[in-house]
């Protein structure tokens, strides 16, 4: 073999692993849906939205929005603590302790942007998911942010130039197309049912610009960081923002969430979070290390997948049955996905 | 100072000469830099270099197969230089880029 073909077969090496990596991002992040949505009725969790929505007692739940809200944020704030006390284990596995501590340090030219990319990911993506959850369901949540490839693959472009090609923008186009199908579908037939829930909806828009502009900005900041240790910054960063700022906030207003915060301590809440902590924190590993493999556009569409994904865990383990919508969309998702990973990698570079 | 900054930061600064070097000349100087004297320390500088040039920072002038195994046997070894790209990237990283 001439050295051509054997560069050509090392490209190919490179561009392969970075979907492998983008595959398994999808499939954790489906398999999240699980923990993600059994949280809700577990203690305190579900004492606490039921005191919260009616604290009459009467059962009219007049408060019922705001307290799907205040559990949604501590419920985010709880998913970013268990993701960063696996993110931690993962990277003294790794013996990466050391570079992350050269990162940190380097706040102006690098960590600053996973510290940006914790706000856009945290209190905009991630709580919009759960707010979706709570409002209107986990397989709604699931579908709703799947249209945060175009958004994050237009940003990469705009702002460094991110080349993608004709083929994997086909691909890209057909895993959302096959994302609305599933989308559309079901909010058919909510509206059929008379029962349309707009603040779900608007979560679910949070989730999907959310998670495209974090995509886009942590993508410059991979530029020179390990993504191992620039997703721990992005979830450092995201701590901060809810166990310093929101959640205090939300105690300011009158809402008892430290003392529901202490109860969450008890062994099934410990071990749910701890399911969605580890789920999550290696989808998000695995996301951030397709980006410089594959780029950010193709990584956040392979990793669309998760969509698909979602939809059959949910219907594994919680019994929930799809609907043909979901069927056809599905196999859109997997169709568009095939036309990524089909392409022939020629070019070392993505810029 | 050498071993001070992020991996990635210091393999910038190696090529912001704006010579070629080979990767396994680099892998092996910032292995002992940063005391990563072992297969998985190798490996994972030499992935740092091949992101970077994924992220259009440095580019590959020439390559040959390693013969001798003097980084590993029968896989590819690569020359690479800084891009323009790189360069800004480099004086981004707060590196004294000359």
């Amino acid at each position: 073999m001439d050295i051509r073909e054997l560069k050509k077969l090392e490209n190919k090496r490179k561009m392969n692993k970075g979907y492998m990596w983008a595959l398994f991002c999808a499939i954790l992040w489906g398999i999240w849906y699980i923990p993600g949505t059994i949280i809700w009725a577990v203690p305190p969790f579900d004492a606490m939205w039921i005191n919260i929505a009616d604290p009459t007692g009467a059962g009219t739940y007049e408060n019922g929005t705001a307290a799907t809200l205040v559990v949604a944020v501590l419920i985010s704030a709880f998913n970013a603590l268990t993701v960063i006390l696996a993110l931690l284990v993962w990277n003294g596995v790794l013996g990466k302790f050391g570079e992350m501590t050269r990162t940190l340090k380097e706040f102006h030219p690098c960590s600053k942007w996973f510290f940006l990319a914790s706000i856009f990911g945290g209190p905009m993506a991630i709580l919009g998911s759960f707010i979706a959850i709570g409002f209107i369901g986990a397989g709604f949540a699931a579908v709703a942010a799947l249209l945060y490839p175009v958004i994050g693959s237009i940003l990469a472009r705009q702002w460094y130039g991110e080349q993608i090609s004709k083929r994997a923008w086909m691909g890209i186009l057909v895993i959302i197309v096959g994302g609305l199908t599933i989308f559309v579908g079901g909010a058919i037939a909510e509206i059929s049912a008379g029962s349309i829930n707009y603040i779900g909806y608007v979560g679910g828009l949070m989730a999907a610009l959310g998670w495209g502009i974090e995509g886009a900005i942590a993508g410059k900041g991979l530029d020179i960081a390990e993504p191992d240790v620039g997703i721990t910054l992005r979830f450092l960063g995201e701590n901060l923002i809810w166990w310093i700022i929101l959640v205090p906030a939300v105690a300011l207003a009158g809402y008892p969430v430290f003392e529901y915060a202490i109860a969450a301590f008890n062994p099934l809440s410990i071990m749910v979070l701890g399911f969605a902590g580890i789920t999550f924190g290696y989808c998000y590993v695995s996301w951030y290390k397709s980006f410089p493999l594959i780029g950010v556009g193709r990584g956040q569409g392979i990793g669309n997948l998760y969509g698909l994904c979602a939809v059959i865990f949910m219907y594994l383990f919680l019994a929930q049955v799809p609907a043909w919508t979901v069927l056809v969309g599905g196999a859109l998702c997997v169709l568009g996905s095939f036309v990524m990973i089909s392409e022939e990698a020629s070019e070392e570079s993505l810029r | 100072m050498a071993g001070l900054r992020p991996i990635k930061f210091r393999l910038l600064e190696l090529f912001s000469d704006e010579k070629e070097h080979w990767n396994n000349e680099i892998v092996v100087q910032v292995q002992k830099e940063y005391n990563m004297n072992n297969n998985f320390g190798r490996d994972s500088i030499n992935f740092d270099i091949l992101e970077l040039v994924s992220g259009g920072m440095l580019k590959s002038v020439e390559s040959k197969v390693d013969e001798e195994g003097v980084y590993k046997k029968g896989f590819l070894l690569h020359k690479y230089v800084i891009t323009d790209f790189g360069k800004v990237r480099a004086s981004d990283a707060c590196l004294e880029y000359v």
